[in-house]
Formats: C-alpha cells, structure tokens, sequence
C-alpha cells in the first residue's frame, strides 16, 4: 500500500524569515506568483509545466474560499488537481504527499505546493481593526455552535501556549522532566541557526543558563521555548519521474508518508501523550521499507520544545518516556551523531505562519541536494520530515530519499 | 470582566448550562452504548446513536492536567492572573476544560482528587474545580472595590518642600505599592461619554464593539482613566509640609499604553521622577501609572508635575 516513491521534491523557494512590520507586503497571488517562479527557476522547470496545486485555504488573503481557481487563474495555469489543505503547520507535509499521490496516480506532472506568509497592502476601505480582530482568539472558532467558543473560551483556554504547556505537565507528571534537557534542544538548534545566514537568529548563540533563565509563560513552558512568528512563505515543486531527471539538482524522492488527526484540543485526545505523530510516522516508515535507525536528518516540527520532544518518542527515534534522555546523550547539531532541525528549526529560524512547517521540509531537501554550506551533513541519503498543526491535533510525516 | 468571551448556549447544549444555573452537573450518556460524553452534542461520539439522554452526575475527578498561565492568555483575564488553567477527567471518563479555585500552586498535583465549584460571578455560571477537601462550593458575586489603602502603619515622613536633600532622596525608579482599586464600569464610562462629548462608539455601544471592535468589547476614554487618578489614593510614605499653596502644573508626558476594558479593576501606583527647584518653589514630577489588576502592561503613565509655593 502507499507510494511507489516515483515522484520527488525538484524545486524550492523560501522569503527569508522578517519581523512583519518590516516585511514586505504583497498580496498573496502576488507571493504565490513570485515564489513559484523561484522555484520553477531553482527546478529548471517552465511555468507550462505546472499542472497541479496545493495551496493554503485559511488566511489565503484575497479570497476564502474558490482558492485553487483564483490562484490557476492568477498564475496562467490549467490545473488537474486543485487542492486546499488546512492542517495549520502539519500542511506542508500534508501536501507534499498529496501532490506525490497526484501524480502516481497519473493526474499529474508537477505539482506547486505553495503557503504565502506575508501580510497583504492594506485596501483603502479596510478595516484596520480587523487584524487585530482576527488575532485576537488565535486559531479559535468564536462562531455560533463552536464547541471551544462555548466550552473552552469563557475558561480562558486559548491559543496555543497553555495547550502545549498542559501537555508538557503532564509529561512531566507520568515520566518525570528535565528542563535542562528541554533548553538543550534550543540551544542546539541554535547553533544549527548559526550556520544558517537566513535564519531569524542566525549571529545569535545561546546557553541552556539563557534559555532557564527566560521569562515563564505557561509553566513549564518558557518564552525561548516557543516560537517566533515571522513574515515569510514557502513554495515547492512536486515532480513525475521523468522531470525529476531532467531537473538542476538531486531529486528528494517522496518515498513514504503518514497523515493523522486525534482531536483539535489534546483536552478531547483519549490519551494526549499519545500523539498523531505516532501512526502518522509508522505508516510512513512500512511504505517507506526504513526504520527510524536508517534516517541521516530528522527535521521534526518545532513550535515548541514539547513538541520535538514527544516527536522523537512517538516517532520511534527515542523510548517512550526516554527522550530526555536521548536529548542529553546526543549531540543535535549538524555536527552531532543525531542532527535535528538543521536549519534551526523554527526555533532558530523562525515561524512564518503554516509556512513555518515547510522551512523543515525545504532544509530536508537541501541537505539531500548537498546545498547547505557551513551546515551540510558529510552524508545524507534519508530524511524524515514531520509537521504539527493546531495543539498537537494534526501530524504528518515524511520519509524523502536522495536515490 | 465584562469583555470575557461568555459561552452561548445552544439547543444542543442548553441543558447543560440550565443544570449548571442550577447548581447541578448534567452530562449527555449514550442509551445505545453506555458511554458519556463531553462537550454536549446530537450524536454520540463513540458510536453516533442519537440516543442520549441528560443524567446528573457528582462532578467528582481528578486533575488530568494544568498550567499556570503567567501572561494572561487574553488581556480580558488579567483579573484572574496567575490563571490556574486545567483539565479535569470526571468520573465517568470525560474530559473538560476549566480553571481550579481556591487552591495555592503548591497545593495543585495531577491526579488529585478534585470537586465542583458552581461560580455564578459572572453572567452565566461556570464550572471551576478545587480541591476535594476545600470547603468552596460556590463562587458569588465579585466583592467589591477596596474602598481605601489602609492607612501605614507608622505616621508619613514629613519633608519640609525646601529641603532639597531629602527630596532629591525620593528619586527612583521603584514605584510604591499599589492604590486602592476602582472599578471602570460602562455606566461610568457612558457618563465619561455625555460630559465630554466622545461618544465614540468603542466606548459606548457594546454590541458594536464586541462584534466590530478589536477588543471584543467596549473600552474605557484614556482620559477617563486619567481624570480617575484622583479616584486612587498611592501609599507614598512621605508627604510634604510647609508649603502655602499647590498646583497641579501639567504633565511632561501622558500615555495610554493598553486598553481598559469595560467592567475592569483598575489600580495605580507611583514613584517620584525628579525634583527641581524653581523659581515659583519646589517641583516634584511623579510618575502616575494605572494598570487594570493583573496586567504588567499599564493602561496609563502620566508624568504629572507638582508645584509647591509658599
């Protein structure tokens, strides 16, 4: 069951992370547009050759929804495959095999999976207000009906922070905690950071002293703990076989994948340690014919170090309830016997957005190309890619291979 | 606070908050599997009969997980910072978001038994949890304004307002401690609204706010807030003496950093900025801040300057 592995990520682009009141703005047809050119060019494939999409449909800017016909139309494009996906963070990945599927099935040539995350020019009759509005409740329903605007808001549970934090206590309460172990996966993504000039805090190492000593949010949860949303967004290429060979660089062959969605609050998940990254990874791993002991780079979505931590459990990297171990026994650095988050992670990249989750995939792809300068591993075949969208509700896993 | 997001009932889930009114726990079990459920639906989530009924239960748990929520995940939920927020895992196996009450943070373990607590303070009741042998059961009405700082202790230190060494021994960058508090309430602001004229409607149309505004709710004139510094009374421990008259000489710098939502405690604290002598008599500028209780950001900093003359 599953892929064959006979499509492959060709072609990439990235807007380097920004603050968003310095960014650019661009309309989101208009970043849709810019960042499939980058990629076609970094492909070596034409614009004609475009004949699917996968595209953001939430807080796509100038439309809510008839999203892939606008962005077809904008772009010049025919499309056999128009798809909208909405995983937050885990869409990325989510994408990546949709498009892969696409084109196994024969629907397909090349696919453009692209997120645009910087905001729009204000219109002239539009509502200041209405941003901060929007921001105002998070990823939060406030609709008539919603079961978190009834059940979860009047208590204050809101946003993403208290979520993961309460996963994270809980962690704590079952296996025990070690929050020098939880700074170190930081610190060692932001050395990765440091050797990536594009990174949010590249120029900017830290200690696992400064990351204890930052400010608490949610307990345990600290501020370095979290993610920095940035401006930014994100395109790749998905490509056929044949394409794939004629293309600039090494393909990164979609090999094996996973998809899974508990529940959006882990309030409502049976058992919230348990995570959808779990099955997700299992199924990419048997399509894939690997296990986890076979991976040169895991690139393991980061909104927050909880995160990572119980990606490297539930993903079988680690034990159950071991992973603070595995963190303070392995360097996690490019220059580590487990490199993690080599770009940084979002961590030390930073958080565009659900484009956020594609800076993981694109740095896989990189470090199977062989293009990652001062961070590029001495040998790397094999990557696992996982995404996380909302509070741990949706994951996704991605195995790519250089051959 | 007013501006709180309030659950809305629906068909569905009316039974619920009717019960909780009440004082009561309704919850939703499955006739055709057995099986609870949270939060109330039409259909049952386990096996999607449409055979459930409302029964009561004890509201009896423990505490499936917390955190404590040093940056109140809305402004609106200053009022209640550090927020306790939790999961609760009842005894019939269902999960529900809440906050626990009455409980310090040392006292709080997952795992703990922990008991309903019916808080009708607000519009619609809500269902908190404490601890299993905490006394608490019900939470009412909010108490209200602490009408004045007690009185210190030991007398005020008097400074005569010509002697500049010990005035220019105020300067700090701490501040005092905190006012009394003081409610913001709409009535008050509507008032606000009619004596100045700014009847903008993020101050006095709530339902417009709330739907249109970016605060979920109406928000307080700045200078209302400002006008409310004579409301709140700032434990300095000093106060000056010998001077024949005073007046209030302006403000270097007025700045209303965050909102003050409709229905807020506010609070304020100071401290002295500078002392100049001049040639009318003693200038003192204080640094006047009003926060809403619990919030860090303040919703007011005014550098007022006070003249004292012979």
């Amino acid at each position: 069951m599953g892929l064959q592995g006979k499509a492959a990520i060709v072609g990439i682009a990235q807007y380097r992370p920004e603050k968003y009141q310095t960014a650019p703005r661009m309309f989101h047809l208009e970043q849709v547009a810019d960042l499939a050119r980058q990629a076609l060019l970094d492909a070596g494939l034409e614009a004609s050759d475009i004949d699917g999409l996968c595209v953001n449909g939430p807080h796509f800017h100038e439309a809510s929804s008839f999203v892939p016909a606008m962005v077809g139309e904008y772009l010049g494009t025919a499309l056999n495959f128009g798809e909208v996906v909405d995983l937050g963070g885990a869409s990325g990945v989510a994408m990546a095999w949709r498009a892969a599927a696409a084109i196994e099935l024969g629907l397909c040539r090349a696919v453009l999976c692209v997120i645009p995350q910087r905001m729009a020019p204000m219109g002239p009759d539009e509502d200041p207000m209405a941003m901060a509005r929007a921001m105002r409740y998070g990823g939060h329903s406030t609709a008539f009906g919603a079961p978190e605007a009834e059940f979860d808001l009047p208590y204050g549970h809101m946003a993403q922070n208290t979520g993961y934090a309460m996963i994270a206590q809980r962690y704590k309460a079952r296996y025990g905690y070690d929050e020098a172990a939880m700074a170190k996966i930081v610190v060692d993504q932001r050395t990765n950071a440091c050797a990536n000039p594009d990174a949010m805090f590249y120029g900017k190492p830290l200690s696992i002293d400064d990351v204890l000593a930052s400010r608490m949010v949610a307990d345990p949860l600290r501020v370095l703990e979290i993610v920095m949303p940035v401006a930014g967004g994100a395109a790749f290429i998905v490509a056929d076989a044949d394409l794939a060979r004629r293309g600039r660089h090494r393909p990164a062959w979609v090999k094996g994948f996973g998809e899974h969605i508990i529940s959006k609050s882990p309030t409502y998940a049976p058992d919230m340690l348990d995570t959808p990254i779990g099955p997700a990874s299992r199924r990419a791993f048997a399509m894939a014919g690997i296990t986890p002991a076979d991976i040169d780079v895991a690139q393991l979505y980061d909104c927050y170090t909880i995160t990572v931590l119980l990606s490297l459990e539930d993903a079988g990297f680690a034990k159950k309830g071991e992973g603070m171990a595995f963190v303070r026994e392995h360097d996690l650095t490019y220059k580590g016997d487990f490199p993690l988050n080599t770009h940084g992670g979002q961590l030390g990249f930073g958080q565009a957005g659900s484009a956020g989750g594609m800076s993981q995939l694109i740095e896989a792809v990189e470090q199977l190309r062989g293009s990652c300068g001062e961070r590029q591993l001495s040998r790397c075949d094999k990557a696992f890619v996982s995404g996380t969208g909302g509070v741990m509700s949706e994951q996704a896993a991605l195995i790519l291979m250089g051959e | 606070m007013a501006n709180k997001p309030q659950p809305v009932a629906t068909d569905i889930s009316r039974p619920y908050w009717d019960a909780l009114k009440a004082r009561r726990i309704e919850l939703q079990q499955c006739d055709a599997c057995g099986r609870w459920n949270f939060f109330p639906r039409r259909h049952c989530p386990h096996c999607l009969s449409d055979r459930l009924a409302w029964r009561e239960v004890s509201g009896r748990g423990k505490l499936l997980t917390y955190t404590i929520a040093r940056i109140p995940t809305l402004p609106d939920f200053a009022d209640e910072a550090p927020q306790k927020l939790a999961v609760v895992e009842l005894a019939e196996g269902v999960h529900l978001n809440t906050t626990l009450v009455g409980l310090d943070e040392d006292e709080i373990q997952i795992g703990m038994a922990v008991r309903p607590v019916f808080d009708a303070s607000g519009d619609t009741p809500l269902l908190r949890f404490t601890g299993e042998n905490k006394a608490l059961t019900v939470i009412k009405r909010a108490a209200d304004d602490t009408p004045e700082v007690a009185s210190p202790a030991k007398a005020k230190r008097q400074i005569h307002f010509k002697d500049f060494e010990s005035l220019k021994a105020l300067v700090s960058d701490d501040y005092s401690g905190w006012s009394n508090t003081y409610t913001v309430g709409q009535e008050l602001i509507d008032q606000f609204a009619a004596l100045s004229g700014d009847d903008y409607w993020i101050h006095t149309d709530p339902e417009r706010a709330r739907k249109q505004g970016p605060f979920g709710g109406t928000i307080a004139h700045g200078m209302l807030i400002q006008v409310l510094l004579s409301r709140l009374t700032m434990p300095l421990d000093w106060e000056l003496t010998g001077f024949g008259n005073m007046a209030n000489y302006g403000s270097n710098k007025l700045r209303f950093p965050s909102p003050v939502p409709a229905g807020s405690r506010i609070h304020g604290r100071a401290r002295v900025k500078a002392v100049d002598e001049v040639k009318a008599g003693t200038q003192l500028t204080l640094e006047m801040c009003v926060h809403v209780v619990g919030q860090e950001r303040p919703a007011l900093i005014n550098e007022l300057i006070v003249l004292y003359m012979l």
